[in-house]
């Protein structure tokens, strides 16, 4: 599975854009998640949620953690709380893009977070733990758990997972604006991939572009041989080609592209890439409700042939929304490699978003084409031409 | 290891990068993980191995770091139950649940947490990590430049951190912990909104590039246009504040010389309950991927200042009359005392 390197600090644009997704959105989906919960028979959830896997904590909440991580404490009925490791200075930024009103700060979460469900009165409850991202330090889960001694835990942490397969409408929306941000990048790249330029002095380039378009936060690979994250090690100057991963984040969603700039003519090249755009083409026409993950894969097995293993290790289709890596996954494998429990779903249905990517290495080139879509009745619909 | 008793060490690190904590496995092979599982395995008498995810990052950690065996992380797995003797995990902190659990089930053993050697051996830095740290100390003087030449009225909040940004990245930066906000009357530093720059803002940034895994960061203030006088006057008493806090660093006292140092410039104006929470706590700290030490800068924090630490000093301070105001630089401690690494001045900058 791709991954690019993640960042200290969450430091783009930081917003809450509530035309794009409304407060009303919110309420909706915590209908529908206390729904889950009386299912359950749980009498509140605990979501955890970091900087680097926020997903669910900010499903409920549109918060997203910055810098170090937090919970949010969702009871049956009643009023949400959000208990964050931040400064108490920092509460009020942080009630900028939420619409929850009990803020509070830590520098102790596990420790406080067991204070905070006694004073709602959990202390002798059935909770449900939520943390897909696998982040809850561990100290602080401990101390947590070994603070309440008489509540019922009970992990769910996949419980968002099929509720959070299709996309709501303005979920649709946000990813799209995340789209076009990104096919904005992507054009714009082409100008600044050229022959003896550096590689961190183009991965510059190209992450101001993103951040003055408001991009929240910014991943880049790339590479002639292989892709890898930004590096002062990493000071080659671009040759014939250059392949890039991009994937960014806009008001929470992300959504992803693999482009290759040929800087050079050369056919063989230029026979790859195309080759490239045609199988992720191919998959892409399996993106229709009630089709299978399965043919996804067999299409990229089929269509790639000796070339399908090394693509296969960069990850040839995953859900994107929320999180760069979620359900639904082509096989347990991939899932695993990012946290998840499961696949979360084996057959596509509509307003499922899907990342599609294909990596070819040969003669020691590696050239990647990738898209994101979203599925729909009438098939695959790229969200960077949305 | 032997010291401590140790057959075997594991060495844990999440992918979940914070420049608040040290990353154990950079620290020991010079190679930063993108993905969410890796572990530096390191036998007493024999080479260490370095299992990571995802597969296609191997080559990459063979060319940049010194470790020459490295393997898909799921051979850990398969390694495990063959490790015998007594076992120390370093980087318990970061690793969920199920891995620790595994960990334990498949050792047969609680492992001791053993993070202590590694803090321990790394609290003062060494020729190799200073030569990164002075390079990273002169791009975020360059990003501090940059700000001052191109900041003007009429840029988004996160147009102003792409500059800086920018500049930084353009010179080899990796990454930055880096905010830039504008407004008459700061509330605190927070990443960027997409407010307008107005005539008159106070720029305040707290400016973090990553060069090699190891940050460094600076902190100052500009203002667009003429400030009202207030402002002058009372960001005299930061600058004030660092000259103090940058004496009491001496070598062999305590990190807390440094908080009570800066915090009596503020008690002398008047300014004693703007030194607490909700304005004001640590008056700097350690900087991590590599070494958090000393910590915080903070009253009770007796750690005592030790030639090769570096960390910043920093007396960001929320004043009622001017609103949050920032300096501050990262200093490495010499045989005798603090040096910064920084040659950005500490006046406030006045953009015409």
């Amino acid at each position: 599975m791709i991954f690019g390197r993640h960042s200290v600090l969450k430091r783009g644009c930081s917003t809450w854009d509530a035309q794009l997704v409304p407060q009303a959105e919110f309420q909706a989906r915590l209908e529908v998640m206390r729904k889950l919960m009386a299912q359950l028979n749980l009498d509140a959830l605990v979501i955890y949620g970091d900087n680097y896997s926020f997903a669910d904590l900010t499903y409920l909440t549109n918060y997203f953690p910055k810098v170090r991580g937090g919970i949010a404490v969702v009871p049956a009925a009643g009023a949400i709380s959000l208990l964050l490791n931040i400064g108490s200075r920092d509460v009020p930024f942080a009630k900028t893009l939420t619409w929850v009103e009990d803020v509070r700060a830590s520098n102790q979460v596990g420790a406080d977070a067991a204070k905070l469900l006694k004073e709602k009165g959990l202390d002798r409850a059935r909770l449900g733990l939520v943390d897909s991202g696998q982040g809850f330090p561990l100290p602080q889960l401990e101390e947590m758990k070994s603070a309440l001694s008489r509540v019922t835990w009970e992990n769910v942490h996949s419980l968002f997972q099929p509720i959070r397969l299709q996309k709501r409408p303005c979920e649709i929306a946000a990813m799209s604006a995340a789209g076009r941000l990104l096919k904005e990048v992507c054009d714009g790249a082409a100008a600044f991939i050229k022959p003896g330029r550096k590689e961190y002095e183009i991965v510059a380039d190209i992450d101001r572009l993103a951040r003055d378009k408001g991009a929240e936060d910014i991943r880049i690979l790339a590479g002639e041989k292989r892709l890898n994250p930004p590096s002062f090690k990493q000071a080659g100057s671009v040759g014939s080609h250059w392949a890039v991963y991009l994937a960014v984040q806009h008001e929470r969603y992300w959504a992803e592209a693999g482009r290759t700039y040929i800087t050079a003519q050369d056919a063989t090249l230029e026979n790859v890439y195309a080759r490239a755009q045609e199988v992720v083409a191919a998959m892409a026409k399996q993106l229709k409700p009630h089709r299978t993950m399965d043919a996804i894969d067999d299409i990229a097995r089929r269509e790639l042939g000796e070339f399908y293993a090394a693509a296969s290790m960069y990850g040839i289709a995953n859900g994107i929304g929320l999180n760069q890596w979620e359900a639904p996954f082509l096989n347990e494998d991939d899932a695993r490699q990012v946290g998840a429990l499961s696949v979360g779903a084996t057959r596509l249905d509509e307003n499922m978003t899907v990342a599609l990517r294909v990596t070819i290495a040969t003669e020691g080139k590696i050239v990647l084409f990738g898209d994101s879509f979203q599925v729909t009745a009438g098939g695959a619909k790229s969200l960077l031409d949305s | 290891m032997r010291d401590n008793g140790l057959q075997t060490l594991l060495v844990h690190d999440s992918g979940r990068h914070n420049f608040l904590r040290m990353n154990y496995v950079a620290y020991l092979t010079d190679f930063i993980s993108v993905g969410p599982e890796t572990i530096l395995l390191v036998p007493l008498d024999d080479q260490p191995v370095l299992y990571l995810s995802p597969v296609w990052d191997i080559p990459r950690a063979q060319q940049e770091s010194w470790v020459s065996d490295v393997r898909p992380f799921k051979e850990f797995r398969s390694r495990l139950p063959n490790v015998m003797g007594k076992v120390g995990l370093i980087g318990r902190e970061a690793m969920y649940v199920d891995l620790y659990e595994e960990i334990v089930k498949s050792l047969k053993q609680i492992p001791v947490n053993a993070k202590d050697i590694l803090e321990t051996m790394a609290r003062c830095k060494g020729p190799f990590e200073l030569e990164r740290l002075r390079r990273a100390a002169e791009i975020a003087d360059a990003g501090v430049k940059a700000l001052h030449d191109d900041a003007r009225p009429g840029l988004k909040e996160f147009e102003l951190a792409a500059i800086v940004e920018y500049r930084m990245r353009s010179l080899g930066a990796e990454d930055n912990f880096g905010m830039v906000v504008a407004n008459n009357h700061n509330q605190a530093l927070h990443p960027a909104t997409d407010r307008l720059t107005q005539p008159g803002d106070i720029i305040i940034g707290e400016i973090t590039p990553c060069i090699g895994g190891l940050f460094v960061q600076i902190c100052r203030t500009m203002v667009l246009g003429e400030p009202p006088a207030v402002v002058r006057e009372k960001y005299a008493i930061l600058h004030n504040a660092m000259g103090l806090g940058m004496d009491a660093a001496q070598t062999g006292a305590p990190a807390s010389a440094v908080a009570k140092a800066i915090n009596g410039a503020f008690v002398d104006a008047g300014y004693e309950k703007y030194c607490r929470p909700p304005f004001m706590r640590v008056r700097g700290h350690g900087l991590g991927c590599g070494s958090f030490a000393p910590g915080s800068l903070e009253e009770d924090n007796q750690t005592k200042l030790e030639e090769g630490m570096t960390f910043i000093i920093h007396p960001n301070q929320y004043l009622p009359e001017t609103g949050y105001l920032t300096l501050g630089d990262t200093v490495v401690m010499t045989k005798t005392r603090a040096e910064s690494l920084m040659r950005s001045s500490w006046d406030i900058y006045i953009k015409e």
